[in-house]
């Protein structure tokens, strides 16, 4: 129960701030906007896409987007030493791990609320929505993709070249998630239906699964100077 | 050296980076609302015992003990009674005054935070600025701030880390205020500084860490300031 109450604190501190501020929100959902644009105009204005190239559209505009975000979550805990503050109250680094992956999900889901329908404005004439089984595959990936790319977003803020490192580091990783959701997303814009979508969906649990119990452990040592 | 009965206990305390050796076996022993001020060369190992006694930092070799609990061995109920306040704020730019030592005090399982806020925006005189968010407040005002955060879980131990660097005269007294307040509440106090005059003004137990051994350490109604003075600037020439 602490645990939960120490976790409630700090989301809410993020999502505060964010919500005041609007920096990462607004730049992901701007940003992934933008790529679906210039990927509409370069692959020819009203044209249309199968299925499959649909969903690596879309999968990358929301992964490019959310590493925006990620890089902010940290660097401002940075400002100021407020990690360290963090670090020498009773929170633990577990909890701080939890909630920062909360935060990034949370963005993440913010900003999938915009690109979705301009995706399917610019590409999704002929293709399927149904939103009973794209959002098992939002939910997954976005899940897996906070807990590696908080992880992964402690290793990098730590460094001079953050924003760099942290991409060169995190797509090898989710590369087989990436895999997973561009294939079931397509299942899905063929309007398939979601028992075709458990093997990809299943592997993508696994995913989380292992990621988020990794990024517990491991967070604690990303965040301590020693 | 140690002592089975004192508030703080460090002993054999080695912490290394890479090949440079920061602290060399400290040990030392603190009672109970005991104020120590420890003074230095650059690079002397002053942070690093700072920030290893705050659990920032793990020693390579050594043990530390607050009341007899190991920090390794139970470091949140360790830090639930300790502050800490350094040269950088540890304050958030995009929450304002209030929220910061709000949700510090949340943290900290603090009863009525609000009311412990206040109370405590009222003795760094910032209880007007309640509502301005701390990227608008002066360098002093949030050196101010940090101290009142610092404060906000009414620790029992308290490290400070060059707390008078950038601030002006009028928050520099707030500061010797508060501390005053908390030595007289027999609260322990351990202070790094540069600064001969406010160290000694404070402080009950004066220390010398140079080359990261511990090279004096007296208290202070024994100490002539004289000869105190002309032994930290012998340590600091040497350094």
């Amino acid at each position: 129960m602490k645990s939960l109450r120490q976790i409630r604190f700090l989301l809410d501190k993020d999502l505060r701030i964010e919500l005041r501020k609007k920096e990462s929100l607004v730049s992901m959902a701007f940003f992934g906007a933008l790529i679906l644009v210039m990927l509409n105009i370069s692959s020819g204005i009203g044209r249309q896409v199968d299925a499959e190239t649909g969903a690596g559209i879309l999968w990358v505009a929301i992964i490019f987007s959310s590493v925006l975000g990620l890089g902010r979550v940290f660097s401002r805990e940075k400002e100021n030493g407020c990690v360290a503050a963090l670090l020498i109250s009773p929170v633990t680094p577990g909890e701080i791990f939890v909630a920062k992956t909360l935060v990034n999900f949370t963005l993440m889901l913010l900003s999938e609320l915009v690109l979705v329908p301009v995706f399917y404005v610019l590409f999704g004439a002929q293709l399927s929505f149904s939103l009973l089984t794209l959002l098992p595959v939002l939910l997954l990936v976005n899940l897996g993709f906070s807990t590696t790319g908080t992880l992964i977003s402690a290793i990098s803020a730590g460094t001079r070249r953050n924003e760099v490192l942290l991409p060169i580091l995190l797509f090898p990783l989710i590369l087989p998630l990436t895999a997973l959701a561009v294939k079931a997303t397509a299942a899905t814009m063929a309007a398939k239906p979601f028992a075709e979508l458990l093997p990809q969906l299943e592997p993508m649990f696994a995913f989380c699964v292992i990621f988020s119990a990794v990024g517990y452990l491991l967070f604690p040592f990303t965040i301590r100077e020693d | 050296m140690s002592n089975g009965s004192a508030f703080l206990s460090i002993s054999g305390l080695r912490k290394s980076y890479g090949a440079q050796e920061a602290l060399c076996g400290v040990d030392l022993d603190l009672q109970r609302g005991e104020f120590l001020c420890l003074f230095g060369p650059n690079g002397a190992g002053k942070s690093t015992l700072l920030k290893i006694i705050a659990t920032l930092l793990r020693p390579d070799a050594g043990q530390v003990k607050v009341c007899d609990y190991d920090l390794e061995e139970h470091p949140e109920q360790y830090r639930a009674h300790l502050g800490m306040v350094s040269h950088q704020s540890f304050v958030y730019q995009d929450l304002t005054v209030l929220e910061n030592l709000e949700f510090y005090a949340a943290l900290y399982g603090v009863e009525q935070p609000r009311e412990r806020a206040l109370e405590l925006l009222d003795q760094v005189n910032l209880a007007d600025r309640y509502d301005m968010l701390a990227a608008n407040l002066s360098r002093g005002m949030q050196q101010r701030l940090s101290i009142a955060r610092a404060l906000i879980n009414d620790p029992e131990l308290l490290l400070l880390d060059e707390p008078y660097t950038g601030l002006d005269e009028y928050a520099a007294s707030v500061l010797r205020d508060q501390l005053q307040l908390l030595h007289d509440r027999k609260r322990t106090i351990i202070m790094v500084t540069h600064n001969l005059r406010r160290g000694m003004e404070s402080a009950t137990k004066l220390g010398i860490l140079a080359r990261g051994e511990l090279v004096y350490l007296e208290q202070k109604a024994a100490i002539d300031p004289t000869s105190f003075e002309d032994l930290y600037f012998r340590h600091l020439e040497m350094a």
